[in-house]
């Protein structure tokens, strides 16, 4: 067995009064891929987010319980510069910046004060290899990367979030504004980027977390409802949501 | 009913394009007397050019530009990125009713705050903040729309990465500079043609120089042709024409780099 990456203690999340999340007690893997699932509306977003402590961003937000990364209480962190490094996230529609592919990839790089010609540069070619988008784009860095396919856009976003060198990648429905192409695509490149990291991906699709996922975390309505790893939950759920996921007849 | 319809359309637009070129072309011939745009008016404005007042529009607008923009893109960027939510409501409703008042009560403001109460005087500087007061609302409330447009996502992003909220500032900035382009363009062009502000504040029928610091008054395209067309005789008129029609071919040119600035952001 690997090394818990985040341990979640009894965690209950509000937006004003709506609770969002309730009683979530969860460990997640180190170096595996962490499917999360729902129906819309189940806080599978939520929770995602508050691994990034990305809702801190969003008023009425509240929190109670406890995040463990590596044993440290993410909620306790105030410098926040750091620890989003080591977590970093990828977004449900591909939100590249308004500058060229180059400087996508390396704005992470250069808030975290790498600002070496050289050293960006070897960065940013290692990123984009390992997002799988170096040959497409290696003659066009310097162009806005607006001008992207979808696709690539969303590799882009990866390689961005790759390339401050991070422990955790965290994905929230990153195939969902995407053609069954380059999702196929996406999907391999996640299969090989969990050999490295760690990664938490937020799906709907039933599909794609048996494709990919180690592990499965099932939740609706705020609560988690099963989770284990995915051969033995696809095989023999326990719980009858589950086993309508499964079968088609949700999600 | 189609063909009223179609006729009433046309209809008004041909009165639109008839106002502004009959307007263009009463003037346009006297831009080519000689010194037109680098002499004195001379003769009760009956001859000479229109070089003090040009300059005098120039200095005001510089000034404009150097007050709105730094106030107006904090203001901007508090009401966009900052302030609560109800605050920014707050605002925002408020600067839509300093839009909707009229531009000579901005010159009573300013002639009693600025130039009386402050003690400015009749003077550029009274002048240049009396239109300030007037753009500057003006300016947040058309950049504000822009700046809000900039998708959540894309602060998240940076955020996400481990950037501080100023980074994430500057990259809703640079996601919004057409547009911000855009609204900077439009309050010039609207403080530009505004004579009523600045009729009361700095602005003076006749001077016998340039303004040559900020106390001094000063001459301007707008306020010229009031006054030209209020209180001097017919041999003036061609002046006034002539300003009224270098002021309307100024403003085609400002939107028209405004189309292009938008077009630019589409592609």
């Amino acid at each position: 067995m690997s090394d818990v990456v985040f341990e979640i203690k009894d965690l209950y999340a509000f937006y004003d009064e709506h609770a969002a999340l309730q009683s979530i007690n969860l460990k997640i893997w180190e170096k595996r891929i962490t499917a999360i699932m729902g129906p819309s509306g189940c806080g599978k977003s939520t929770l995602l987010r508050c691994l990034n402590r990305l809702n801190d961003l969003i008023p009425g937000f509240s929190l109670k319980g406890q995040i463990l990364f590596r044993g440290q209480d993410i909620y306790q962190i105030k410098d926040l510069t750091e620890y989003r490094r080591r977590v970093t996230m990828v977004f449900q529609k591909p939100n590249p910046f308004p500058m060229s592919i180059f400087d996508n990839v390396a704005y992470g790089l250069r808030i975290h004060g790498i600002t070496k010609k050289s050293i960006l540069k070897d960065k940013v070619e290692q990123a984009l290899r390992m997002a799988a988008l170096w040959d497409e784009v290696k003659d066009k860095l310097k162009k806005p990367a607006v001008q992207l396919s979808g696709g690539q856009q969303q590799r882009l976003c990866i390689a961005r979030a790759l390339a401050v060198e991070p422990e955790v990648l965290l994905l929230d429905e990153p195939t969902s504004a995407l053609d069954p192409i380059a999702t196929t695509k996406i999907e391999r490149l996640l299969e090989e980027l969990a050999q490295q990291y760690t990664v938490v991906i937020v799906t709907h699709s039933m599909g794609q977390a048996l494709r990919i996922s180690d592990e499965v975390v099932f939740l609706y309505e705020g609560r988690l409802i099963e989770y284990g790893e995915t051969s033995t939950i696809a095989k023999t759920p326990k719980h009858e949501v589950t086993k309508q996921f499964l079968t088609g007849k949700i999600g | 009913m189609r063909w009223t319809l179609r006729i009433i359309s046309y209809g008004v637009f041909v009165v639109m394009l008839f106002v502004l070129v009959s307007i263009v072309v009463s003037g346009v011939p006297y831009f080519f007397r000689p010194g037109f745009f680098t002499a004195w008016p001379q003769r009760a404005m009956s001859e000479g050019g229109i070089f003090p007042m040009l300059i005098g529009s120039l200095m005001l607008m510089s000034l404009v530009f150097a007050i709105s923009v730094p106030v107006g893109l904090i203001g901007t960027i508090f009401l966009s990125e900052l302030a609560p939510r109800r605050i920014s409501m707050f605002l925002k409703s408020l600067a839509g009713t300093m839009n909707s008042v009229p531009s000579i009560v901005y010159g009573v403001f300013g002639l009693a705050f600025f130039s009386v109460k402050l003690g400015f005087g009749t003077s550029l500087l009274s002048a240049s903040l009396a239109l300030s007061t007037m753009s500057i609302p003006f300016f947040m409330n058309s950049a504000v729309e822009f700046l809000r447009a900039v998708p959540k996502e894309l602060r998240e992003g940076v955020i996400s990465l481990g950037a501080n909220k100023l980074q994430a500032t500057l990259m809703v900035l640079r996601a919004s500079k057409n547009g911000i382009l855009t609204s900077l363009m439009l309050t010039l062009g609207r403080a530009f043609s505004e004579t009523a502000p600045i009729l009361v504040t700095g602005a003076v029928f006749y001077s016998t120089k340039l303004p040559g610091k900020l106390t001094d008054p000063v001459m301007t395209l707008p306020t010229s042709i009031y006054a030209i067309v209020m209180n001097l005789g017919e041999r003036s008129q061609w002046m006034a024409k002539a300003m009224a029609s270098l002021m309307v071919l100024i403003m085609i040119a400002v939107y028209s780099l405004v189309q292009i600035t938008r077009r630019n952001k589409r592609e």
